[in-house]
């Protein structure tokens, strides 16, 4: 891990100074992470896509102002966030005061597709935290899938530590009690 | 309520800091409680963990691509450089300049008899008909030499276009062949399960 760090702290330095493919190096490290980050907060894959081109071409243009190459995730983390919830506020209908929340739509994606067993296990998955509100959803999935600290997660989502543990442990007894009855069924 | 000296969660997540993790792990040893909470956390984790990640379905790359020019500098002189009309006239003041350099520091003759009449305007129309076959020349190396790396590029773009092609068959292949057997065994296993006596076939 710390090899690791050093490595993308010296592509960040080489991309600044104008090296693009040392930058290409660095997004092939980063797009599925941030694609699937994206994925599972938008449940779209084209919008997921979309944004996370738009999210390695921001961070590229501001790579500059990015003060610590070794916070380099949480940082282009920050920018994948703010740019999923500006599409969550363009679709917004005028007026609408509700919390935020993923389009849904005819076709929409199930993480993870079919592509895993057993399958009623993950749809129950996908739909319990379909059940979470989005800031709930985002924390869960930064925690679990991405595996942040709280701190890095403070830092991306602009909130308290404090508030990012609130969110994160009410969401996972609300999965728990979502799931328990599906693996009381037997699948595991 | 946990009975844990620190929150559990915290130290399920690794969050605590080193001497509370030791106090909480001490307790956690001895408590059956706190240990049934540990594992019902661990249950949601790995349910939650039945997502796996999905392949990106289009690679991100920005090779080549005017607007990732590092610097406003870099881009201002890249443009002066990179275009041949832009080129030509850069090329045309230079020369002008150092014609005119020359032509103030040339040390003037000392006249001891009367100078030969000079041919003024053929002169001056030598001199344009020198300028405008530099600037030709200039313009056409400069042309040139873009055509050339133009082509260079889009040679290497079509061969990394054909590479990457090639490997994206090969991996549908491989997913195609593990989903029809992932299929099959599915199947096969609804077969065994429809079968009244559930004996396997």
């Amino acid at each position: 891990m710390i090899l690791r760090a050093v490595e993308d702290a010296d592509l960040i330095r080489k991309a600044r100074r104008g090296d693009v493919e040392a930058y290409n190096l660095l997004i092939s490290r980063w797009e599925r992470r941030v694609y699937n980050y994206l994925l599972r907060i938008v449940v779209n894959r084209e919008d997921a896509l979309d944004l996370s081109q738009d999210v390695f071409l921001k961070a590229y243009q501001n790579l500059r102002k990015l003060d610590d190459p070794a916070r380099f995730a949480p940082w282009l983390y920050r920018i994948a966030h703010n740019e999923a919830y500006s599409l969550f506020r363009k679709r917004r209908p005028q007026g609408e005061t509700e919390e935020l929340q993923p389009e849904t739509m005819e076709g929409e994606a199930t993480p993870g597709g079919n592509a895993v067993f057993p399958i009623e296990l993950t749809l129950a998955v996908s739909s319990a935290l379909g059940k979470l509100t989005a800031d709930q959803r985002e924390t869960v999935i930064l925690k679990i899938y991405q595996g942040f600290k709280f701190e890095e997660i403070a830092e991306i989502v602009a909130a308290p530590v404090s508030t990012v543990k609130s969110r994160l442990y009410t969401a996972l007894d609300l999965l728990k009690a979502e799931l328990a009855p599906v693996k009381a069924r037997g699948v595991s | 309520m946990s009975c844990s000296p620190f929150d559990l969660r915290d130290y399920y997540f690794k969050e605590l800091a080193e001497n509370e993790r030791r106090l909480t792990e001490v307790h956690v040893k001895t408590c059956t409680h706190c240990r049934e909470e540990l594992d019902r956390l661990r249950g949601t984790e790995t349910a939650l963990l039945t997502l796996p990640d999905e392949e990106i379905p289009q690679r991100i790359g920005f090779v080549s691509d005017p607007v990732f020019e590092p610097s406003a500098f870099r881009r201002g002189w890249d443009a002066l450089w990179g275009s041949a009309a832009r080129l030509s006239f850069a090329s045309a003041a230079m020369l002008s300049i150092a014609l005119m350099v020359f032509a103030l520091t040339r040390p003037t003759p000392q006249i001891s008899a009367p100078a030969p009449a000079i041919d003024r305007t053929a002169l001056a129309a030598d001199f344009s008909r020198r300028v405008n076959e530099a600037v030709q020349k200039a313009v056409v190396e400069s042309e040139a030499r873009q055509a050339r790396q133009t082509q260079d590029l889009l040679a290497a773009s079509e061969k990394r276009h054909e590479l990457e092609t090639q490997a994206m068959m090969v991996r549908v292949q491989e997913y195609l062949e593990v989903e029809k057997k992932r299929l099959n065994t599915l199947i096969l296993a609804s077969n065994d399960a429809g079968s009244p006596n559930g004996e396997a076939r």
